[in-house]
């Protein structure tokens, strides 16, 4: 029977097939490992008073579930004395890794992709004068670093007080990712955010 | 059962003629004719196959059969006093039946109409159903497969910009509608509103929407339809031909080139397709639509032999797409999504261009199949299918790394499906089958993120049987299945720990369907089906961003009973553990087709209730520290879903036929007692057909017009500004009332026009899609929030057909 042969044949490739498909089903691979860099959870404002290595004002904000449903917490306002000179560093960490990754060493990395801009309310300091670059990326913001070519970069700022006091005023630093896109004139709307943080600012 | 209705109707003029030898004669020819006019059986019609001896007279009936034809292509000559002598080409495979309808001699010339009717697959006779065929599909070559059917009332799309859209029917989409490639389920990331069915509507033959539950007989995707493309038919006997094809469009300054070459012989037959097309940035009337491009590349191709009583086929199809989504759908911030949306224009323009940047797709899909059929008996058959899948998908987004894919996902799609027609059987006809489905989706890594979409194996292992039995006009159909599934899914959190969990679930799936042919005129036909569904992996366990929208899967949230029900997503909760449930459907259709002169009238009526609905909707807006983020998340409950669907046909005049259609669908969440979203608004069309009487070497020339009106969806969630979610004036929780972000697009009128030329080697076509070039945002188009729809586009499009005689 001619008509079985070839059944048989076929029979074959069907069953050899059906090997194949389950002696595929046996993995149980795992997704690898992701160096997760999208994710930041903690970001801390940490202003140091020049004159005064101790005198340390402290704000944070706190997303601690990353990009799940918990509502970021802005914890503590910026309280810094009237005439005085601070200078503002950060510690950014995504501490939804253990130990948590230090973000802020990478942006020191990339730091010609990234820039730090401020808004705040107008004339609270002294020296960054007017209300910040934020709205208009020309406008004064005493940047302390540079990247590799020579545009600020913003992980340390130097302030200077107003000699007025300020309650409840405003204080926001945005930091822009800015691959291909950052260059001396480059401001807050270009590129992508980092973070966008809004705190208290009281001068007292 | 096989005798209904006709499904699409072939003008046939100058039907080829093919005087082949073969040894296998084992095809037979069945047909009805009928006056066209009056529809009266006709009797003593002399029906010859050209080239041959075969020769019979029609029956008082008007029926004939002539047996032992060596070919499953023939020619028909048709003779009968005071009608034209005809010629026609008579396709066997399609139909155990056809009817033929005679005109008058004094009236028309040399025009009879065939009314094929397609053998319909067994366990779906009783479902409303409509098909395109290729005349349809080649108009526009470059749109999508969705778009393709849309024009079939109760069948729309859902959009994720121009290049994304996925066919929705009865208002349900994704993996509720299963799609057939070439008999095989397309295996795909069947998830979210962004991933449409790599599929290329060029390759197709024909495309057939099935709008009631198919579950019986495809398996639980069927739940709330089917659409089943086939490829190339591989008929033997077939001269060589060869076909190029190219055209252009204004709107985005799109192109295409498609070729197909296909040639059948004693035993053996092969087909060979290549497409490639581009389509720039699309304009809407006031702004370009930036990084709307895309660019897609085909192949497909098949062979088979025929031997005796086994047929051998093999098919493979390839497709590769670059797919560009709107770049201002992609907020660089909190403020900048809600400027974003609250924005008249998208608040990225830039100049036009061809090139994709983020956000895109780029996606590949292979798709092997061998088929044998194996036809034992007159009225017995044993098919075996073997499919094999492989998808490939990355998808960019705006982002640190946008260079790296965000998703970057490899799915492999293995199936076996054994069919037996049985013979006849105490007047039982049916069709029994064993079916096994596995899937093997992989991330690949480097995506330097969280996979939004867990590594999962599924199994499945189903089997089933259709029975149908014809008592006088009265035909039952009856359907049974069952699936047993089994997943295994291994996944990541944020914290990069690993997550596993293994799930299965026993269903049984019934489908009851019966027609009652009243005449040859009118039949009403009824199918009551049952269907399931598990939830799709996107649906379990997304979380996070993707695209403009953070969004959290049915087992990715939950609430903290310690902390006053709060919402809570740092966990993975085991499916055992949870209280999520498969969905469930009960989908009753109905259909009443009746034919008066030259009216043809088909009303279809439904109703749809689903258990454990699953659905995404917005959940409110969250403070991130990138700031306030829109957040959706996957919901379910039980929801009933009731509409009709209504189309007239009418003959004008000879040359003058117009169509109207109307789809209405009604939705509702019946847990909530609320509206659901995204369901499609009331759309009316009609399109008005003119032959025009052609000149010089043209064979047929056509004329169409086509207005559409699409109301605004009434029955659709509030809407909340986002400033108010954020500032929290409108507090929202979990269990508020479903909200949007922005309200309904308002109703708008569309006009179509496309004008068709053909001649025995050219056909051409100038079609105009939105003359008034009129703006509008489309409800189911998820970047609605963005933009408008596209304006006016004219698009230009060239066949050239070669015929070589093979002797």
């Amino acid at each position: 029977m001619k008509v079985f042969n070839y059944f048989n044949k076929f029979s074959l490739i069907a069953f050899f097939s059906i090997g194949v498909l389950v002696t595929g089903c046996k993995d149980d691979d795992v997704p690898d490992e992701e160096n997760e860099l999208e994710v930041i959870t903690d970001v801390k404002l940490i202003f140091t008073n020049d004159a005064d290595a101790t005198d340390v004002v402290e704000a944070s904000a706190q997303d601690p579930d990353g990009e799940g449903v918990e509502e970021l917490e802005i914890l503590g306002e910026i309280t810094l004395d009237a005439d005085k000179t601070y200078t503002l560093t950060y510690e950014i960490f995504n501490n939804l890794e253990s130990p948590g990754e230090d973000i802020g060493a990478e942006i020191q990395e990339e730091d010609d992709e990234h820039q730090l801009f401020y808004s705040f309310t107008a004339n609270a300091f002294a020296n960054p004068t007017g209300d910040g670059n934020i709205d208009s990326a020309s406008d004064p913001i005493n940047y302390n670093d540079n990247d590799g070519n020579g545009n600020s970069l913003g992980l340390s700022t130097s302030w200077t007080t107003s000699s007025t006091t300020i309650s409840g005023g405003t204080f926001a630093v945005r930091l822009q990712h800015q691959p291909d896109v950052k260059t001396a004139s480059s401001g807050a709307t270009d590129g992508d955010t980092d973070f966008d943080l809004q705190f208290v600012l009281n001068i007292q | 059962m096989k005798h209904v209705l006709f499904l699409f109707t072939l003008l046939v003029i100058n039907a080829p003629l093919f005087a082949q030898k073969s040894d296998s004669c084992i095809y037979e020819m069945r047909g009805i004719i009928l006056d066209a006019d009056t529809r009266e059986v006709l009797q003593y019609v002399a029906v010859n196959i050209e080239g041959t001896e075969h020769f019979s007279l029609t029956d008082p009936n008007g029926e004939f059969l002539i047996k032992k034809l060596c070919n499953s292509s023939n020619a028909l000559t048709i003779s009968c006093l005071g009608y034209c002598d005809t010629t026609c080409q008579h396709f066997n495979e399609y139909s155990e039946k056809s009817t033929i309808y005679l005109k008058k001699e004094k009236n028309y010339l040399n025009t009879i109409t065939i009314t094929a009717a397609r053998i319909k697959e067994a366990g779906t006779a009783s479902i409303s159903q409509r098909s395109l065929d290729k005349e349809v599909l080649s108009i526009d070559p470059n749109q999508s497969l969705a778009a393709a059917i849309s024009k079939v009332e109760g069948v729309t799309f859902t959009s994720t910009g121009n290049n994304v859209q996925m066919p929705v029917i009865h208002g349900l989409y994704g993996n509720r509608v299963l799609i057939l490639n070439n008999g095989i389920k397309h295996g795909f990331q069947n998830w979210g509103s962004d991933h449409a069915p790599e599929i290329d509507i060029s390759s197709a033959n024909r495309v057939t929407v099935l709008k009631g539950a198919a579950g019986v007989r495809y398996g639980p995707e069927a739940l709330g339809g089917a659409i089943i493309v086939e490829g190339n038919p591989l008929r033997l006997a077939q001269q060589f031909e060869a076909k190029v094809g190219t055209g252009y469009q204004t709107n985005g300054k799109g192109y295409f080139v498609n070729s197909e070459i296909s040639q059948g012989l004693d035993k053996w037959s092969y087909h060979l397709g290549t497409k490639y097309s581009r389509i720039g940035e699309r304009y809407t009337p006031d702004y370009l639509l930036t990084n709307s491009s895309k660019e897609e590349r085909a192949l497909n191709g098949g062979l088979r032999y025929h031997l005796n009583d086994l047929d051998f086929k093999i098919y493979y199809s390839y497709l590769n797409q670059n797919l560009g989504l709107l770049r201002a759908s992609i907020a660089n911030s909190g403020t900048a999504f809600i400027k974003a949306i609250n924005s008249n224009e998208p608040i990225i323009i830039n100049e036009f261009s061809y090139n994709i940047n983020q956000p895109n797709q780029l996606v590949q899909h292979h798709l092997g199949k061998i088929e044998i059929n194996w036809r034992y008996a007159d009225d017995a058959k044993l098919m075996l299918r073997l499919g094999s899948q492989l998808n490939k998908r990355e998808e960019y987004d705006v982002r640190r790394n946008a260079d790296l894919p965000i998703i970057d996902l490899d799915i492999v799609t293995n199936e076996i499906q054994l069919d037996w027609k049985h013979p006849a059987w105490f007047e039982l006809n049916g069709l029994v089958g064993l079916q096994m489905f596995t899937q093997n989706n992989d991330n690949n890594s480097g995506t330097q993120t969280t996979p939004f979409i867990p590594n999962y194996n599924t199994f499945r292992f189903s089997a089933f049987g259709i029975e149908s039995f014809k008592k006088y006009k009265s035909t039952f159909e009856l359907g049974i299945r069952l699936d047993h599934e089994y997943n295994n899914v291994r996944g990541r959190e944020t914290s990069q720990n690993i997550f596993r969990d293994n799930y299965s679930f026993t269903n049984l799936t019934t489908s009851l369907g019966y027609i009652l042919q009243f005449s040859d005129n009118t039949s009403f036909r009824s199918n009551l089906a049952t269907a399931w569904r598990t939830p799709n992996m996107a649906e379990l366990y997304s979380y996070g961003q993707n695209g403009f929208k953070t969004s959290f899967g049915l087992l990715r949230y939950y609430t903290d009973d310690n902390e006053n029900g709060a919402l809570r997503t740092d966990k993975v909760v085991d499916l055992e553990e949870s209280n999520i449930s498969p969905e469930k459907g009960y989908k009753w259709i109905n259909e009443w087709i009746k034919q008066k002169k030259k009216n043809t009238y088909t009303i279809t009526v439904y109703t749809h209730y689903i258990q454990n609905f699953i659905f995404n909707r917005p959940l409110g807006v969250i403070g991130t520290i990138r700031g306030p983020m829109p957040v959706f998340i996957n919901d379910q409950a039980d929801a009933l879903f009731t509409g009709a669907d209504l189309s007239w046909q009418k003959e004008w005049s000879d040359a003058i036929n117009g169509t109207l259609g109307i789809s209405y669908l009604w939705s509702k969440n019946l847990k909530k007692d609320e509206a659901l979203i995204n369901q499609p608004p009331i759309k009316i069309n009609y399109q008005l057909d003119w032959k025009i009487k052609t000149f010089s070497k043209a064979t047929s020339s056509q004329l169409s017009l086509k207005p559409s009106y699409l109301f605004k969806q009434f029955n659709a969630p509030r809407t909340i500004q986002t400033e108010d979610l954020i500032d929290g004036s409108v507090p929202i929780t979990k269990d508020s009332k479903i909200f949007d972000f922005k309200d309904t697009p308002s109703g708008y009128l569309l006009f179509d026009i496309a004008w068709q030329l053909e001649s025995e080697k050219i056909k051409t076509g100038i079609s105009i899609q939105n003359v008034f070039n009129t703006r509008y945002r489309n409800y189911l188009n998820e970047m609605r929030y963005f933009a408008d729809e596209p304006g006016i586009n004219i698009l230009l499009s060239i066949n050239y057909f070669f015929n070589i005689k093979s002797n």
